[in-house]
């Protein structure tokens, strides 16, 4: 097998890996050995792990390497190392939530989202930051200090997947498994440039991982380019019969129309979000102007869609996503408020003050969104808006945190369950990445995909990565 | 929301340790509750449902 000098492997693809793997030209030994040299070297500064499984890592890796010189290859990740979100069960190592409440949890088995990725052959390197049962962050108050943002270590890296965008963008591991629900995969893959998708609610089974707010949660790849993501989904994705909200049926060859380009699609662009409801920065507008009338030279169609607003939006979730995750952590919340973190402590007891109406009226509200937006996707494909209103702010600012959190426009498809992604719009004047959002329809990943890759082909994104050595 | 709603809101929650021991953190609660639900628009058909919607099936 081909040894490939560290400089390269950091940015290999997953699956470009898998290839070279399957190929005997890459053996996962090396690779493996290149990316935990990288942590060492990096990992301080990132904070991208809670714990990382080296030895561990290591011994699968040796394992994938004999299967792939026998000709045995476990599945489509064969050797390919992963990271994972720490509120996602991986056997025999702490489930800490990034919290004093669960320090110690060693769980007994994988979550089903886990298991899926080792059939298909990947290799689990560890477990990654997030913010406080991926609700409170980023905070300085935890056991464990916060993630940070590999083209400014000064800056946020997004949250509450923080570790997964962080370590993706750094060239820690070639992908990582976040959850979403009010944004938290596509936070992170905005402020790192990388690649997150929140897929339909329902596609993969949450069976295995810390629940935040049963109907809004979502578990998503976070990769460096497109087609990763694809790979990743058809992994993961599936009906689980153990899990309550998994979709009955679920199919799909995800990587199907990678490569179709736009033409003939209609691609619906919500302005209204970040123009009118929350006026984003106008280095974002710019570039999600550049991004519509690049697709439109791509010979899509480009239209204006209008959806309910986004301050709604955000309001229904967080009824939603408050009286639940208020049942969750309620017990705790009474009897050890002093081992949360300060801004989980705020976020989570605000459920505490929702009554059982306010809960009810917000679902009724919720299910007649879903049908607006549904109407909007009977004149489009796909939708086209902001993600991030502005680049990443700094860490240690909390008023910056504070004023650009709510700044965004992802909580609307937690309320109605569509499937959205968020990449690399372009750069900021200060080297920072800029977000856009891609939205589909139901089950429908593979053509969020196709624009997804039209996009990054026709911007070069999948050629970015930050400046940190 | 004045403070003896909010204090009687959080003790009828069971959030007495908290109230004793953070209790700029429960107001701060408090008010972010207050506020969000005057942002929801209100529906007007009475049979409009929750989402989901209540279905019959194998597990009822």
């Amino acid at each position: 097998m081909r040894d490939g000098p560290v400089g390269e492997l950091q940015w290999l693809s997953a699956t470009e890996a898998a290839q070279a793997i399957a190929d005997k030209e890459l053996s996962p030994v090396e690779l493996m050995k290149a990316l935990l040299e990288r942590i060492a070297k990096l990992d301080p500064r990132l904070n991208a792990f809670i714990t990382l499984d080296a030895e561990a890592a290591m011994a699968a890796a040796k394992a994938a390497e004999s299967e792939a010189v026998a000709g045995r290859l476990r599945g489509p990740l064969h050797g390919v190392p992963v990271g994972i979100k720490d509120i996602i069960n991986v056997a025999g190592l702490p489930t800490t939530c990034h919290s004093k409440i669960l320090e110690g949890n060693v769980a007994k088995a994988d979550a089903v989202c886990v298991q899926k990725l080792r059939g298909a052959g990947a290799i689990v390197m560890g477990k990654l930051s997030t913010h406080e049962f991926a609700i409170g962050g980023p905070s300085f108050d935890l056991p464990w200090p916060p993630a940070r943002n590999p083209w400014n270590t000064d800056h946020h890296p997004g949250g509450s997947s923080s570790g997964s965008g962080s370590g993706v963008a750094a060239g820690l591991f070639p992908m990582a498994l976040g959850t979403d629900t009010g944004g938290s995969v596509r936070n992170p893959a905005s402020c790192c440039g990388i690649v997150g998708l929140k897929p339909t609610y329902g596609l993969v089974s949450r069976r295995g991982v810390y629940p935040l707010s049963f109907t809004l949660d979502h578990i998503g790849p976070m990769t460096r380019i497109v087609a990763d993501n694809a790979l990743m989904l058809q992994a993961i994705g599936g009906h689980d019969a153990l899990d309550p909200g998994s979709a009955a049926s679920v199919n799909g060859h995800y990587a199907a129309n990678l490569d179709r380009g736009v033409r003939d699609l209609r691609i619906g662009f919500v302005r209204h979000f970040h123009e009118i409801d929350t006026p984003a920065e106008a280095e974002v507008t710019a570039a999600l102007n550049h991004a519509a009338r690049a697709l439109q030279m791509e010979g899509a169609e480009v239209r204006d869609i209008r959806l309910p607003s986004l301050t709604e939006f955000g309001a229904v979730n967080r009824v939603i996503l408050q009286s639940e995750a208020w049942a969750i952590h309620g017990p705790w919340l009474r009897e050890r408020p002093g081992d949360y973190g300060q801004l989980s402590r705020r976020r989570l007891m605000a459920g505490a003050f929702m009554s059982a109406g306010d809960y009810v009226q917000a679902q009724r509200r919720r299910l007649e969104m879903i049908a607006e937006v549904e109407a909007a996707f009977r004149q489009v494909d796909v939708l086209l808006c902001a993600s991030s209103m502005d680049p990443p702010c700094r860490i240690d600012r909390p008023a910056d945190i504070d004023r650009t959190y709510p700044r965004q426009a992802r909580t609307p498809f937690n309320v109605t369950g569509h499937p959205a992604l968020a990449m690399l719009a372009g750069l900021s004047v200060d080297g920072l990445p800029l977000s856009l959002q891609f939205v589909g329809r139901y089950f429908e990943e593979s053509t969020l995909f196709q624009v997804a890759r039209a996009w990054e082909h026709a911007a070069g994104t999948d050629k970015k990565h930050p400046p940190i050595v | 929301m004045d403070k003896v709603t909010m204090e009687l809101l959080a003790r009828r929650a069971g959030l007495a340790k908290a109230l004793a021991e953070f209790p700029d953190d429960v107001a701060a609660a408090a008010k972010q509750a207050a506020d969000v639900m005057s942002r929801i628009k209100q529906p007007t058909d009475p049979a409009a449902e929750p989402w989901p919607p209540m279905k019959a099936g194998r597990g009822l």
